[in-house]
């Protein structure tokens, strides 16, 4: 940043323009260029490395297979056709389970938000939920929905309800009074209050809960369908395992991963185009 | 202005914010000079980068082109007094006075000492252990100017340090830093809107231009040292104000 020139015991400290501000353009380019190939260099250099490995017999191919036979594994089911279903089961759930929780949170979260007496009446009791573990409350869902599809959505559901619950809710405490006071003053009806003021000051950080919850959602359908469907990715994983296909397994972990990226980018995405005037986020949600 | 010595020298100095087709020509080109211990106050439009120019000096932002000398004997010669948002709500009234020994490394004892010092000079002493959120405007600032100077800065730059408070203790606060600042004689570049402010305190008015800013006056007030906030009511002081308002008035019409 700076640069001291001795001069006897006094010196003179220099602000100059650095390089990004004698060649801005290259400069930013150039880090540009930097990041890209971090981003794509990185995982590139970690599954060559892993391929390496496997060709060279250091670890053993049947327990982790080579990155190539993962690769011509999956594309040869998927091109028989074998590979869709459990992926397209597994989406179904996400979706569905992800649409009524969001949705339930959302409100739940709303009214808890801005009626401090639903707020005192709810927060002890889903507090005490929040914490169980999901994944503690599928039996249940299996004595309530029967086998099928009604407990995977259900958890999934559940998951996600607590993560929008609880970003809403902060979201909507947290909203400066002088907002609420402004649309007050001019007389605004709940509806208008929420369409024109809660809504909008909140939505920004119901997204973010909404994008971990989008990660989270994937996490748990695959523990599930391990204990309780027979199929969907998380079968296709635990199942291959038991049947000693390592490299079926290794398809069904990649398929799953894409299908978290995917889905927590769509959200993301989103959920820029629905706040314009947030601040942007290039990070991914933590998931 | 012919020292051979400036404390601050600035040659064509400018700042563009952004990206070829979406770039800001936010200030200069820009020559400056302040003298060891002198108190410049920079007055402008805003948005005219007097704020830029500042963060330059602080070494928070570069130049995009021109140097910015600084004269010093240690590698942070400068302190900052910002408008709002300077002090930290987390620590207590006196942590935050030592905040600026602490990161120095000064020992906590004498640290403690100093801090206790400006605490009892800003008229704080009794609120040594209070957090910031429980202090008013007025004082919150006296705990930004006494964390700025327990330092011993050899360059101070203030960012509209008064521009958050009412008329009232606006007022009292410039008539304390007078006194403060005659009293240290610390080479001081002060940004304001008010050029009531600026003539009460500075040795030298410079006026700035609108984006992007350059400097189109300079004045000296014509009011001896060591002052006080009675010049306020001089007729000197209403007809300088009065004509330094005229050229600045022209700059912040067509923003």
């Amino acid at each position: 940043m700076t640069t001291i020139a001795p001069d006897r015991e006094e010196s003179v400290l220099v602000r100059r323009p650095g390089p990004h501000e004698l060649r801005p353009v290259r400069t930013h380019r150039r880090r540009r260029a930097l990041e890209l190939s971090l981003a794509v260099a990185v995982p590139v250099a970690l599954v060559l490395w892993w391929q390496l490995a496997a060709t060279q017999g250091w670890i053993d191919p049947r327990v982790y297979p080579a990155p190539s036979t993962i690769l011509s594994d999956g594309w040869h089911r998927a091109a028989a056709g074998e590979l869709w279903p459990d992926v397209w089961a597994t989406t179904k759930r996400v979706v569905g389970g992800y649409a009524i929780g969001t949705a339930a949170g959302y409100a739940l979260g709303l009214l808890m938000g801005s009626l401090s007496l639903v707020r005192a009446a709810l927060e002890p009791l889903l507090d005490a939920l929040y914490v169980v573990p999901k994944l503690a409350l599928l039996p249940i869902f299996l004595n309530m929905f029967g086998l099928g599809e009604g407990p995977q959505v259900a958890l999934v559901a559940t998951t996600v309800f607590f993560f929008v619950w609880i970003s809403t809710m902060s979201a909507v405490v947290a909203i400066p009074s002088g907002h609420r006071d402004a649309g007050r003053v001019f007389g605004a009806t709940p509806w208008q209050m929420f369409r024109h003021v809660l809504l909008p000051a909140s939505l920004p950080a119901v997204l973010v809960g909404a994008r971990i919850a989008a990660g989270v959602a994937v996490l748990v359908i695959v523990a599930s369908e391990q204990i309780a469907a027979t199929n969907g990715l998380g079968h296709l994983i635990f199942d291959s395992r038991a049947l000693f296909q390592n490299d079926v397994m290794f398809v069904g972990i990649v398929c799953v991963a894409v299908l978290g990226v995917v889905f927590s980018e769509l959200v993301r995405v989103a959920g820029r185009l629905l706040t314009p005037w947030a601040p942007r986020d290039r990070g991914r949600g933590q998931s | 202005m012919g020292d051979p010595h400036p404390k601050l020298h600035a040659t064509r100095l400018t700042r563009t914010f952004g990206r070829a087709p979406h770039q800001v020509h936010a200030l200069g080109p820009l020559e400056l000079t302040i003298a060891p211990g002198e108190f410049v106050c920079l007055v402008g439009p805003s948005g005219c980068g007097k704020s830029t120019l500042l963060r330059i000096a602080a070494g928070l932002l570069r130049p995009s082109t021109g140097t910015l000398e600084i004269r010093t004997s240690s590698a942070r010669p400068a302190a900052m007094i910002f408008q709002d948002y300077g002090i930290y709500d987390w620590k207590s009234v006196r942590a935050n006075v030592r905040f600026g020994l602490d990161i120095q490394r000064v020992p906590r004892h004498e640290a403690n000492a100093r801090a206790d010092e400006w605490l009892t000079r800003m008229g704080l002493a009794d609120f040594a252990h209070a957090y910031p959120a429980t202090l008013s405007g007025g004082m919150r600032q006296r705990v930004a100017i006494a964390r700025a100077l327990a330092v011993k800065p050899e360059l101070l730059l203030m960012d509209e340090p008064f521009a958050a408070l009412d008329a009232q203790l606006r007022t009292i606060l410039q008539d304390e830093l007078l006194e403060l600042t005659q009293t240290l004689h610390t080479t001081t570049l002060f940004i304001t809107h008010s050029l009531e402010e600026a003539l009460v305190l500075g040795d030298r008015v410079l006026v700035m231009s609108a984006r992007p800013g350059r400097i189109i006056a300079e004045h000296r007030p014509p009011f001896p040292r060591p002052r006080t906030g009675d010049i306020r009511d001089s007729p000197e002081f209403t007809a300088l104000k009065s004509e330094l308002w005229e050229l600045l008035r022209k700059e912040t019409v067509p923003a």
